[in-house]
């Protein structure tokens, strides 16, 4: 909706407020009425000037522009007519000429609605009727259909065979275990004395998978020639011990 | 009150939507001639009863609705909240209420200005509605006024609409706009 700014009309003297005139017809109305001129008799040409000194400098609907200006053609053209000396010019043939009865009758249409327009304003939301809202619901429409107690009884009875849901163990996510993680474990515990003894590196071990992947880690150490690995005895002790680098 | 006048006076308290003479007819299992008499009769028995409710009128469609002078108390209830309507918006709507049904450009030929913004605006907040298209070149669309025009602006029907200005002035005007593009 266009608001109704009010624009400052700079005029010697003192400060005029005015509303920015949408269209050309409402401005010519308010010219005619601010100089208490009968609508009916003024000849239109007497507002010319005003007219187009108010499109000169004060800001109009830039939007309707084309209209603002088309309306002074009319008026500058109607005022030189009357400006001319001798009889009455004959009246206009041509239906793109300005006629003057035209645009006073098109004003006073204007004004019939401007007036029903303010009448109209006046009863806005003043006394509003209310009818009932649409029950707002999304479920798609049940069919009617009628239906005994017993079915609803039934209903219970079969809800009463359900047994109640078992409630879910807690779920159980496999721990990954890399080869690589047990390397670092494997280091760690070389890191002190340089040796130590897989047994005990084994015993730290939560699961039997966890103990096989230590396993097969150490396996990788002797295999990289970072490590040595002795046991003297079959099933004893396995002793792990950090080969120094040749270099 | 007769039977035939409180089956409607129900029917209408029920519907969720403004029947039309057709369907109430229909409803009522009498002639079309019979049912809008008796539509007639609960309006003005609504009317003249002094009651809260009034069978609002728009077009061939009826709905059951508040009394307008009750509105203002209601509207703490049912509040809606709306902003006024824009001198521009009035100027347009009251040709489209005064004239309908009628197109963009009777509404511009009246005010002088282009009025494809405000007449989008009023079909928004549905207070018009398209309701068909004017056999003339391009086809344009032609606009009427809507329930909720009715509602909002506390009116029983569009007889309910402030005269236009009745001065002399006014009444050549009027003939001038009745005698345009008719």
């Amino acid at each position: 909706m266009p608001l109704e700014p009010i624009a400052i009309v700079p005029e010697p003297g003192f400060r005029l407020q005015l509303p920015v005139f949408e269209g050309p017809l409402q401005l010519l109305l308010h010219l005619i009425e601010s100089r208490q001129l009968d609508i009916l008799t003024v000849p239109l040409a007497e507002v010319a000037d005003a007219y187009v000194a108010h499109l000169a400098t004060a800001p109009v609907d830039a939007g309707n522009l084309s209209e603002f200006v088309s309306i002074a053609a009319q008026l500058i053209l109607l005022k030189s007519r009357l400006l001319l000396p001798g009889e009455s010019p004959p009246a206009p043939t041509d239906p793109d000429e300005p006629d003057e009865e035209e645009l006073r009758r098109r004003l006073i249409e204007y004004r019939v609605l401007r007036d029903a327009a303010a009448a109209l304003g006046e009863r806005d939301l003043a006394a509003p009727i209310h009818r009932r809202e649409p029950r707002e619901s999304d479920l798609p429409e049940v069919p009617v259909q009628t239906l005994s107690a017993q079915l609803l009884a039934a209903a219970l009875d079969r809800l009463g065979a359900i047994p109640e849901p078992v409630a879910a163990p807690p779920e159980i996510v496999a721990r990954e275990i890399t080869i690589a993680e047990q390397i670092e474990v494997l280091h760690a515990a070389l890191s002190g004395r340089g040796r130590v003894l897989l047994q005990t590196v084994l015993e730290k071990c939560r699961t039997r998978t966890e103990a096989a992947v230590t396993f097969l880690a150490a396996l990788e150490l002797v295999r990289r020639r970072q490590v040595s690995a002795e046991q003297g005895t079959l099933f004893g002790p396995i002793t792990l011990t950090v080969l120094r680098d040749p270099a | 009150m007769n039977e035939l006048e409180a089956f409607y006076e129900a029917l209408f308290f029920i519907a969720e939507k403004p029947l039309s003479s057709a369907e109430v007819a229909e409803l009522g299992g009498v002639p079309l001639m019979q049912a809008e008499a008796a539509l007639d009769a609960l309006r003005t028995e609504l009317e003249e009863g002094g009651r809260g409710l009034r069978l609002q009128r728009n077009g061939d469609a009826w709905q059951l609705a508040t009394a307008p002078d009750l509105g203002a108390r209601l509207a703490t209830y049912a509040a809606r909240e709306e902003a006024r309507l824009t001198p521009a918006a009035l100027e347009a709507l009251a040709v489209i209420a005064y004239r309908q049904p009628c197109t963009r450009g009777d509404v511009e030929r009246v005010r002088g200005v282009d009025s494809d913004y405000v007449i989008r605006s009023l079909l928004h907040r549905r207070l018009v509605a398209e309701v068909g298209r004017r056999d003339t070149p391009g086809r344009p669309a032609i606009f009427a006024t809507t329930f909720t025009f009715l509602e909002r602006f506390g009116l029983t029907s569009l007889e309910d609409l402030p005269p236009l200005s009745s001065s002399a002035a006014a009444v050549a005007a009027r003939t001038a706009i009745e005698a345009h593009g008719r």
